[in-house]
């Protein structure tokens, strides 16, 4: 008798471990039938667009093929003119009722995300420790010493430990995005959104910061959702690759067959112009 | 018309009891344009339309209107209306409720040129809208329009000369006392105008470091 209840209760405990586990296979964030409109210019038309939990996904197009506004839509920076997007299959805009989401419900489920910009968008007030500590004592409650605690452990991933007490303006821009990314990480975000964040840096620099990005990608299971130019990094860090164009995906699969097998002209030609200039 | 150092210092009393009350009234009514400028700019930023009518009109209320009328209708037409004050206290009101319509225009205009970017960057760390502006919109603000202010602080301080029409004893008003009492025009009016600049100095050269540290 007891056993039986023993052996139910087990059963029941792994029927729940199983649940989360299909949870966390499941889509990290979902885009559907997402379209945007800036007055009559229309930037994404009907996105259909699922990421996994855990996956590495790049998109890649021309300029203005609203790859960024995916991004931005993902952090609620924009909201969608129709459609819905889920993360972990909880709408960031409507609840069960279909009603828009309080900004006390956007503020829980935003939490999710992180976002890195390509102009870095540090606190030009505040020393790097500052500009790490100031959402996790503010938005978390963390005391102090833990935040600081954790910001030298994120500044060390990325390398700038000796830079805690710099300001931004006197660190280089490539110094400049790693804190970015480490300041997007204390928050330890379940999917990190990376937006053009080598356009603004030469060469030199940026190669810096697609380093601290491999880590992040080799070291932590964070989902990334990347916007970049740098077709060697995306075809190296991601797991699947998206081409769009004029507000649709036009071609999507791994890398390899991306960049060796493209099906279509047109991400044929983008392909060509990006990797001959 | 000869000038009698006796004379200058007989007054001097009565003249530095004026250099008193000109520092006092232009700390409290800074510290309401510093403080009022700034809380107008964030209102207009974050209110309503019709919030922001209200805010454009009390701005336009008292650019438009000229120092010396705010002075008496707070002197001779308030008191009708059930509300005394001191001289001091509507001298002190209107010069900051005056210059915080300004300053307001000082803080708006660094507000503005904050990039989007960075209140991205407070959404993508969801940062509160409190948190956002205490802790970035408005320290960035204070610092990028400090030089502008320093100069409307020091305007605030010669306006202050005004309140002697309240008889207020501010340096002015204090050097008209003295000049009509004794017929020393000459000496009343010249170290007024010596204490004037005297002050200034040291605001001028606290200005000039300003500009040249926050550009």
């Amino acid at each position: 008798m007891a056993s039986t209840t023993q052996f139910s209760g087990v059963e029941r405990f792994d029927a729940a471990s199983k649940t989360s586990q299909d949870l966390s296979g499941a889509w990290g964030i979902e885009f559907d039938k997402v379209s945007k409109s800036f007055g009559s210019h229309r930037v994404l038309v009907d996105l259909d667009l699922q990421v996994k939990a855990g996956e590495k996904v790049t998109l890649i197009g021309p300029s203005g093929s609203g790859k960024t506004t995916v991004l931005r839509l993902a952090m609620t920076l924009e909201k969608p003119s129709a459609g819905d997007i889920r993360i972990h299959g909880e709408s960031i805009l409507f609840d069960a009722l279909g009603k828009p989401l309080s900004s006390a419900q956007e503020s829980r489920i935003r939490r999710r995300c992180g976002m890195v910009f390509q102009q870095f968008n540090l606190f030009p007030h505040l020393t790097v420790l500052q500009n790490l500590v100031l959402a996790p004592t503010t938005v978390l409650g963390q005391a102090r010493e833990q935040a600081e605690q954790a910001a030298l452990e994120y500044l060390r991933m990325v390398g700038l430990e000796s830079k805690v007490n710099a300001y931004p303006a006197q660190l280089s821009g490539g110094q400049q995005q790693r804190i970015a990314i480490a300041r997007a990480l204390v928050l330890k975000p379940e999917i990190l959104l990376l937006d053009e964040i080598t356009s603004a840096l030469d060469p030199e620099l940026a190669g810096e910061v697609l380093d601290v990005v491999r880590r992040v990608a080799n070291e932590t299971n964070v989902t990334l959702l990347i916007v970049t130019h740098e077709m060697r990094f995306a075809r190296e860090v991601s797991d699947r690759i998206c081409v769009f164009d004029q507000g649709r995906i036009i071609e999507e699969g791994v890398p390899e067959k991306i960049f060796v097998h493209p099906e279509r002209e047109r991400t044929r030609s983008f392909l060509h112009n990006v990797l001959n200039h | 018309m000869s000038w009698e150092w006796k004379f200058v210092w007989d007054m001097m009393p009565q003249l530095l009891l004026g250099v008193w009350y000109t520092i006092v009234v232009t700390v409290l009514s800074s510290v309401i344009t510093l403080f009022g400028g700034l809380l107008l700019a964030i209102l207009e930023s974050v209110s309503t339309r019709i919030g922001r009518m209200f805010v454009r009109f009390w701005l336009e209320l008292f650019r438009g209107i000229p120092v010396l009328v705010l002075l008496y209708f707070g002197f001779y037409v308030l008191p009708e209306l059930g509300i005394t004050l001191s001289g001091l206290a509507i001298g002190v009101l209107v010069l900051g409720f005056v210059y915080s319509a300004f300053c307001s225009g000082v803080y708006r205009g660094a507000l503005i040129t904050i990039p989007n970017g960075l209140r991205d960057a407070c959404v993508a760390l969801n940062l509160s809208p409190y948190t956002t502006w205490s802790k970035v919109l408005v320290p960035i603000m204070v610092r990028r329009a400090m030089p502008a202010l320093a100069n409307y602080v020091l305007m605030l301080f010669r306006s202050s000369s005004f309140l002697f029409a309240l008889g207020v004893p501010v340096l002015l008003g204090e050097a008209q006392q003295v000049a009509s009492q004794t017929y020393h025009f000459l000496e009343a009016y010249t170290v007024a105008g010596v204490f004037y600049l005297a002050i200034n100095i040291p605001f001028v050269y606290l200005l000039h470091r300003l500009k040249v540290k926050h550009g």
